[in-house]
């Protein structure tokens, strides 16, 4: 069996079919997952200044840039095994620079709050075995965790829910799209308005303390009867969710607290954001956005968005993450002005500008390591094909021998 | 021979709200090459509600300039599937999408990636090829 990094639900029932060194078949992926395992058309292959060179030169060419650097942050992350990312914490230690990951701009906001423990939430299993109503706000799990519904939620039959979704489950989405998963909740979809979430919370919260909600009275007051009355509820905060109440992230936590019988869980995209999230939090006490000034600085002004604004880094590596790709360009110019390192088992928007480029073996494919799932549970990846790539661990050994 | 005034006249604009969502056949397309023309089919288009397009004059298959003072894209234009009474656009996230994201963010660090303001007109261009989103 072989665990897929398509996504965050790290699925470990999957059988491949190898030839020649790479996936050419796999059974039981999705279609992300499946498109993972065969891996990508384009590999990176090592370079300096856009001419193609040797490993070495590459990661010495990297830990010259770094070393010569005044205020270097190390970015990505998510995409990497659990080993990788306590490196590059090592290293962002080693030369006092800022670390950040992609749930800066994503569930940061959301993971944090899980383990500051403010969220009460459960395992995927949980879920499987109990979870009676299954709330998908702002989340399209039928496109971003495609397995999510078929293996823990909606469909499967459960310890406690041996009647499955026909009798045991209700599914519900909110949404401002009419998405795939949405589809499946039939009946329960609450359609809201864009950047409307904060105010259905807000409905809900009436409706949960016996007020009659301000609008639509008929409908919030159904839900807020279903989640009442849940003996296991679930809601999977997607990141419409997150998106949509950033600035008052915390009414959400409010809202669990009206709801003993619910739990909180962030749907996580990139497969070991989490990972990230637990090692920095274990290190510093803060899931992202780091200065290692002696000691760790949180601060706003270390999100990789807006150090690329206020121009206050001068060279940047990035670990499994495409940022040209992910990133508004309105805030890039900076990224063209400083010297970019990229380390990715694939070609990217990102490693076409580099200075940099240090290909990586693909984790859970050419190298094993670990990965935190979604809902915090540590999954084992083995290595499945052989291959001479560095992993990104080795990578960033090498790259602190350089200093 | 008449002048062609058409060829002069500029498209009419109108402003539209774009939301961003994401598509598992552009995510296989994103895995298996991200310069592929299959990668670009599921990224440069836009999808709007019947009402919005009949209000705008637009087709399915009209090629269509968003933009606002973040960026100017060209795109496909695609009729919804769906019901879309709240007037919505939609466009699944990539590098054509984030060409419209504001930098604004508050010093949160999270910019509006599922809220965004844009002009949409007919035009014959072609449609934004991904190396000019890089540069």
């Amino acid at each position: 069996m072989v665990t897929c990094t398509g996504c965050a639900l790290l699925c470990e029932d999957i059988e491949v079919v190898i030839e020649n060194d790479r996936i050419k078949e796999s059974r039981n992926a999705c279609r992300r997952g499946a498109a993972r395992l065969r891996g990508c058309k384009n590999r990176l292959a090592p370079s300096f200044n856009k001419m193609q060179t040797d490993i070495d030169t590459a990661i010495k060419k990297a830990a010259e840039i770094l070393k010569n650097a005044k205020s270097p942050m190390l970015f990505g992350w998510s995409n990497s095994t659990c080993e990788a990312q306590v490196k590059g914490i090592q290293l962002a230690k080693k030369l006092n620079a800022s670390i950040d990951d992609t749930s800066s701009f994503c569930q940061g906001l959301l993971i944090e709050r899980v383990l500051k423990k403010k969220f009460r939430t459960c395992s995927l299993e949980d879920v499987r075995n109990m979870a009676d109503v299954l709330i998908y706000w702002g989340s399209d799990a039928q496109d971003s965790q495609p397995r999510h519904l078929s293996r823990f939620s909606v469909f499967p039959r459960g310890e406690s829910r041996q009647r499955g979704y026909e009798e045991d489950r209700l599914a519900i989405a909110i949404d401002v799209r009419e998405s795939n998963t949405a589809k499946i909740c039939k009946g329960h979809f609450y359609r809201i308005p864009l950047k409307g979430d904060r105010e259905f919370i807000l409905a809900l919260m009436d409706a949960l303390s016996g007020k009659v909600p301000k609008y639509d009275a008929k409908r919030i007051l159904e839900l807020a009867g279903i989640m009442k009355k849940a003996e296991f509820g679930v809601l999977f905060a997607g990141i419409g969710l997150t998106y949509s109440i950033k600035e008052d992230i915390d009414i959400l936590v409010s809202l669990e607290d009206m709801l003993p019988n619910f739990h909180v869980m962030p749907m996580v995209g990139h497969y070991n954001m989490r990972g990230f999230n637990e090692a920095l939090f274990k290190e510093t006490g803060f899931v992202n956005r780091v200065k290692f000034e002696g000691k760790p600085v949180h601060d706003n002004k270390y999100a990789v968005v807006e150090a690329l604004k206020a121009k206050s880094i001068d060279a940047l590596l990035i670990a499994g993450s495409d940022p040209l790709s992910s990133l508004p360009r309105s805030v890039l110019p900076h990224l063209a002005s400083i010297p970019v390192i990229c380390i990715d088992p694939c070609v990217t928007l990102t490693s076409k500008i580099a200075a940099v480029t240090i290909p990586a073996a693909a984790s859970g494919l050419e190298c094993s390591g670990s990965a935190v799932r979604m809902d915090g549970k540590v999954i084992e990846m083995s290595k499945v094909v052989e291959n001479s790539y560095l992993t990104d661990a080795q990578i960033l050994t090498r790259l602190m021998e350089g200093f | 021979m008449g002048i062609d005034v058409g060829k002069f006249m500029k498209n009419p604009e109108y402003e539209i709200k774009l939301t961003t969502y994401r598509d598992i056949f552009q995510a296989e397309a994103l895995e298996n090459d991200r310069f592929s023309d299959e990668y670009k089919k599921h990224s440069a288009t836009v999808v709007m509600g019947k009402d919005g397009m009949k209000k705008f004059g637009l087709k399915t298959g009209d090629r269509v300039r968003l933009m606002n003072s973040y960026g100017s894209i060209v795109v496909e234009l695609r009729e919804s599937k769906r019901e879309e009474p709240g007037g919505l656009a939609f466009m699944v996230n990539s590098p054509w999408s984030n060409a419209l994201v504001s930098d604004e963010t508050g010093g949160r660090g999270i910019p509006e990636f599922k809220n965004i303001t844009a002009r949409i007109s007919l035009t014959k261009d072609e449609i934004t090829k991904i190396e000019s989103l890089i540069s």
